[in-house]
């Protein structure tokens, strides 16, 4: 017993811490490499594997010059320089530096910023380019660090802001098209999952990359034409200094397709300086996002209405006493008094007398009030076809619906419709007006508004399809030439001496009273005019409205102007010949 | 009384032996110990490892280079992207329509069309 205690009492000992130790060792490992294999792997990974974003850029937006597209919205890459206070070491070559490269771009006192030693991170100067970036860096300033970041730009400026928009610091796009479509324009980011190095460069290593590309956004090419649209613009202005109006929408769109060519309003703004406009009524396209009582201008589908039910020609003729009673309480006036004895509804066109559409209204009926059936027939034509009342679908944010009782509804009762005859009792708005119009001057056909003319892809420009009617017939073809051949004698007998001559030019003035609360305002009118051009066929119609606040406003004084200089011009631009 | 076998068993490479008694055999007078295999050993798993990292950089190196191709296609389409930036600008309306050429411009008085 004595000598197995003195042969291996130690040695077993030492044995036995070994054995313990290493115990130790290998239990550790397990639990290290076994148990917790998962978690250090995910370690290693998030120490080892980038993962990045490949930011999409955002599509471009087109305008047509001619046949050729132009950029409207682009992308530019702008620096932000950024200072860390505790590591400047040379404050003045950093000033220095900043001044003669940065300019204006550099922030009010930003020489100070840099004393602020408690901070980390101080902005010197924003909406650097690359080339002032570049020069900045080449310096080699300690301390001082660069931002790139991508913003919109507007080569165009402020041209077709309504339409186009704008994109916010986000990149969210804001009305317009870029709020229409921005989940097309905004793309799709890819992303990048890989080993990197030190410095981030990607390695080929490791067997779970990940690398999808960003799918860039669509470039859309608008049917605007941005000299249209320019002098558009132009002539809206001086509209409205001309007549004193603040507010004022023009809208220019091809009948024979719904293309629309130009829509201007003002007051507008500056898409790439958005952020400066004090009113954001300015950012509303009027043409499409403001329902108003269109007025005299809805004489036409009256009308055609008329003419297309068979109830009248505009040849036909009534005796117009320059008022009309509608039930026991309510009598509708003309603006125009005088006109008075048998008179034709071309006569009754020409000269905008209410008296004349309400009897077309009557007529629609039994010929002496405005009947259940009477309403029904305007409903019809007013609504289902031409489509008052309802979203054209215009590829455009924010287009408002209007409104257009129905004969089903209390409010649809015979003083409305009889209203409606001249353009009251309604709210819709210019795009939907414009669209019916080129329905009833065109041959019938309703074309869905558009501003959309295709994309530009890696190809080129790829046009989309012709547009197609929606709904072919909406007035037969004769009424068609009827309301024509009314709308160019309007236009003639009155104001023909302003239009250039050998050319088709027709239209339709309108002044429209202001609701307000229990009835209309006394004080204040909108002016629009409604009119084609052209000279084989037609080759544009033109709606302009004007308003002010507090102003009183007649189609023919106010909204008429503009109307012909846009025409006229428009005349020479398309080189539209003369009938000789 | 003992058993006293009277036959043997010759293996086979017994025989072949001694059927080829003249042969010759290269014996080492170098002895390898288990230190120097061990060396050897190590060496060998060092020059697989050298080759394996050889390899596994060369990918590496083109990865690099990769990557510099790639900056430099970002840095030309950033500069085309400057450019087409400029060029719009150049060339917008109000840029044209205040240009030297654009005022010297004049309205016609009257268009004649060819028939």
């Amino acid at each position: 017993m004595n000598l197995h205690l003195q042969k291996g009492s130690r040695s077993r000992i030492l044995a036995a811490a070994i054995f313990i130790i290493v115990a130790i060792f290998v239990g550790r490992l397990f639990y290290l490499q076994v148990i917790q294999h998962d978690y250090y792997v995910g370690l290693a990974e998030e120490e080892q594997v980038t993962r990045l974003k490949i930011p999409a850029s955002r599509g471009l937006i087109y305008a047509k010059n001619g046949d050729e597209p132009v950029q409207l919205a682009m992308n530019e890459t702008v620096y932000t320089v950024f200072a860390d206070p505790q590591t400047i070491t040379d404050k003045e070559k950093v000033v220095e530096v900043l001044r003669n490269v940065a300019g204006g771009n550099v922030r009010t006192g930003f020489d100070t910023f840099l004393d602020r030693k408690e901070s980390r991170y101080q902005i010197l100067a924003t909406k650097l380019s690359r080339v002032q970036a570049d020069k900045i860096k080449e310096e080699g300033l300690s301390g001082v660090g660069f931002q790139a970041v991508s913003q919109r730009i507007y080569p165009e400026g402020s041209l077709a802001a309504q339409v186009l928009g704008f994109v916010n610091t986000e990149g969210v796009g804001n009305y317009g098209i870029e709020g229409y479509m921005d989940d097309q324009l905004k793309g799709v980011d890819g992303k990048l999952e890989s080993v990197t190095d030190v410095s981030k460069v990607p390695l080929t290593i490791g067997n779970r990359n990940v690398n999808i590309p960003a799918k860039n956004g669509a470039n859309v090419v608008l049917s605007l034409d941005r000299n249209i649209q320019s002098h558009v613009e132009q002539a809206l202005k001086a509209g409205l200094e001309r007549t004193g109006a603040t507010e004022g929408s023009v809208l220019v769109m091809d009948p024979r397709n719904g293309k629309v060519m130009a829509m201007a309003n003002s007051p507008t703004y500056s898409p790439a300086e958005y952020y400066k406009v004090e009113d954001a009524a300015a950012f509303n396209n009027g043409a499409i996002s403001t329902p108003y009582e269109p007025g005299s201008s809805i004489k036409t589908y009256t009308l055609a209405t008329g003419i297309d039910k068979g109830v009248v020609r505009a040849s036909d003729t009534y005796n117009n006493t320059d008022s009309i009673k509608i039930g026991d309480n309510y009598v509708v006036g003309n603006a125009t008094l005088g006109q008075t004895g048998i008179i034709s509804f071309q006569h009754a066109l020409t000269w905008s007398l209410n008296t004349g559409f309400v009897t077309i209204a009557q007529r629609l009926g039994d010929g002496k009030s405005v009947t259940r059936e009477s309403r029904d027939t305007m409903y019809e034509y007013f609504h289902d076809r031409l489509r008052l009342g309802e979203k054209t679908g215009i590829e455009l944010a924010n287009e408002a619906k209007g409104s257009v009782f129905s004969p089903d509804e209390v409010q649809g009762n015979s003083v409305r419709y009889a209203t409606m005859s001249f353009g009251q009792g309604l709210d819709t708005t210019l795009i939907q007006v414009a669209s019916g119009f080129s329905a009833l001057i065109n041959g019938g056909d309703y074309y869905k508004p558009t501003i959309i003319d295709g994309y530009m892809t890696d190809e080129g420009f790829e046009q989309v399809k012709t547009p197609e009617p929606i709904e072919r017939g909406v007035v037969a073809k004769s009424t068609s030439d009827q309301i024509l051949h009314a709308t160019q004698q309007a236009r003639a007998s009155s104001f023909g001496q302003f239009d250039k001559p050998g050319y088709y030019i027709g239209g339709k003035t309108g002044t429209s009273q202001v609701s307000d609360a229990g009835g209309y305002s006394d004080t204040e009118t909108i002016a629009s005019y409604l009119g084609y051009g052209g000279g084989d066929q037609t080759e544009y119609v033109i709606m302009v409205r004007v308003s002010g606040k507090d102003k009183i406003l007649q189609g023919a004084r106010d909204a008429l102007p503009i109307f012909t200089d846009i025409s006229n011009w428009m005349l020479d631009y398309l080189k539209i010949q003369p009938k000789g | 009384m003992s058993y006293q076998p009277n036959t043997y068993y010759t293996s086979r490479r017994q025989q072949n032996w001694s059927r080829n008694q003249n042969t010759t055999r290269f014996v080492s007078s170098v002895k390898l110990g288990p230190v120097a295999h061990t060396v050897i050993v190590a060496l060998m798993i060092t020059v697989l490892g050298l080759i394996y990292l050889t390899q596994a950089t060369r990918a590496t190196s083109y990865d690099y280079e990769s990557q510099k191709i790639d900056s430099q296609i970002a840095e030309l389409n950033e500069q085309k992207s400057d450019l087409q930036i400029e060029n719009a600008r150049l060339t917008a309306l109000e840029t044209v329509k205040n240009s030297s050429v654009a005022r010297e411009m004049t309205t016609p008085v009257s268009t004649q069309y060819a028939q």
